[in-house]
């Protein structure tokens, strides 16, 4: 078939479209859909007893408003990202506020030395929980920009892997006892790494299958 | 706040259209998105020297160029509802155009590979090679199936071409009964294998 023939028959079946909403507002629906979530497991398993005291801190209250900056960020960026023209530095703008968030974890390690060694374990419920929060979240945000699949696929998953688990983060600050700096670094950190590289590798898949499909003409 | 400072990115691109083109573009293609065919049919044949000019700056070869085209055609299609009529067409048009060129050719060189991959393969055998296999397979299976007197007969006689006196010590025959199951094997072979080795 020759592109004439292929424009007339596009033409015919030029059925009216919903106009996408701007990007802001998609990521205002994705934030609002993972703060309804987060209530709902703040509402299972409680506030952590000691929120009060910790959220008192300033370096608690610093590498909370990184992580959520982070996520707003990741989530603004994927939502643009996910037009054909959205401008590519949006890929960039979570970077410096997650920067910020892993130096403050690492000031806590290096506090941590200071004051007389590292305590170190595991925390599976830590991964579990990001992965767990995360991955519905991302699998609902990459539901909302599935128009990407035809363009940025890739860049556009991993920010929103970037998003849902630096959000998820936020959330299990609020409901889990973990102070030890070490194991906030490897834990969370380690788990958001993780949820990233998991939504790159395979997000992409996740969005063909997801996405809109070139029509058979 | 943090959105609005991010915002500022796209300044540029969202300054409104002037360009005379672009706004007839982006005119049609809101009608496009409210469903009118003309204006789709309009649109598309507008754009298409534009589509062109970007895949042919990444696509060489027309044929491939022209699927990259038609690509872009169908993506546009799949993507309607993404155009932003706030925003100037073209960016959004050349993005998709770029994209499925980039992707053809992303195609076009791992088929190239592929073939490239076939073309070092090592031979894996002539047909000559390949039909004396076959021969030789359908001899073995001849020669096994003959009864056991008649096997060692052929072997001793025949393949290894030992004296009469000698096969038959070995094997524990007589010298006529050697000569005789000899015989029947070579006969049923021949029968067997359609005379084939008499031929050669």
């Amino acid at each position: 078939m020759d592109s004439d023939e292929l424009i007339a028959r596009l033409a015919r079946d030029a059925k009216p479209v919903r106009r996408l909403a701007p990007p802001w507002q998609g990521a205002l629906a994705w934030l609002a859909l993972a703060a309804l979530f987060m209530a709902g497991v703040v509402a299972v398993a409680g506030l952590r007893h000691d929120l009060g005291a910790r959220l008192g801190l300033m370096t608690e209250q610093l590498n909370l408003a990184f992580a959520a900056a982070t996520a707003v960020l990741a989530a603004l960026g994927a939502f643009h990202l996910a037009r054909p023209d959205g401008d590519a530095r949006w890929a960039w703008a979570p970077v410096a506020p997650a920067l910020g968030w892993l130096a403050g974890m690492g000031a806590g390690c290096l506090g941590e030395i200071w004051r007389g060694g590292l305590a170190m374990g595991t925390s599976f419920e830590c991964a579990r929980f990001i992965l767990g929060f995360g991955v519905p979240l991302t699998l609902s945000m990459l539901w909302m920009v599935r128009h990407a699949a035809l363009t940025r696929p890739v860049e556009v998953a991993a920010l929103a892997g970037l998003a849902a688990s630096a959000l998820a983060a936020v959330g299990l600050a609020l409901v889990h006892h973990l102070d030890a700096a070490a194991m906030v670094l490897v834990w969370h950190g380690g788990s958001v790494v993780l949820s990233v590289w998991v939504a790159r590798r395979w997000g992409a898949r996740a969005l063909a299958a997801m996405g809109p499909k070139l029509p058979s003409v | 706040m943090l959105a609005s400072a991010f915002d500022g990115m796209d300044m540029a691109a969202e300054q409104p259209a002037t360009d005379a083109r672009d706004a007839r573009w982006a005119a049609w293609m809101v009608a496009v998105q409210a469903g009118d065919n003309q204006a789709y049919d309009r649109l598309l044949r507008d754009c298409l020297p534009q589509i062109r000019a970007v895949v042919r700056a990444r696509v060489r070869n027309a044929a491939d160029a022209e699927d990259a085209v038609q690509d872009t055609l169908l993506t546009l299609h799949a993507l309607r509802h993404t155009y932003d009529p706030q925003r100037p067409f073209k960016p959004w048009l050349n993005a998709i155009a770029e994209r499925r060129a980039i992707d053809r050719l992303r195609r076009l060189s791992k088929h190239s590979r592929r073939e490239s991959a076939l073309d070092d393969a090592p031979e894996q055998g002539t047909p000559a090679v390949g039909s004396a296999r076959l021969e030789a397979a359908e001899l073995r299976a001849a020669v096994a199936e003959l009864p056991e007197s008649q096997r060692t007969a052929l072997r001793l006689a025949k393949l290894e071409e030992r004296p009469l006196k000698e096969a038959a010590q070995i094997s524990g025959l007589s010298v006529g009964a050697l000569k005789v199951a000899t015989h029947r094997a070579v006969a049923a072979l021949r029968a067997k294998l359609g005379g084939r080795d008499g031929q050669r």
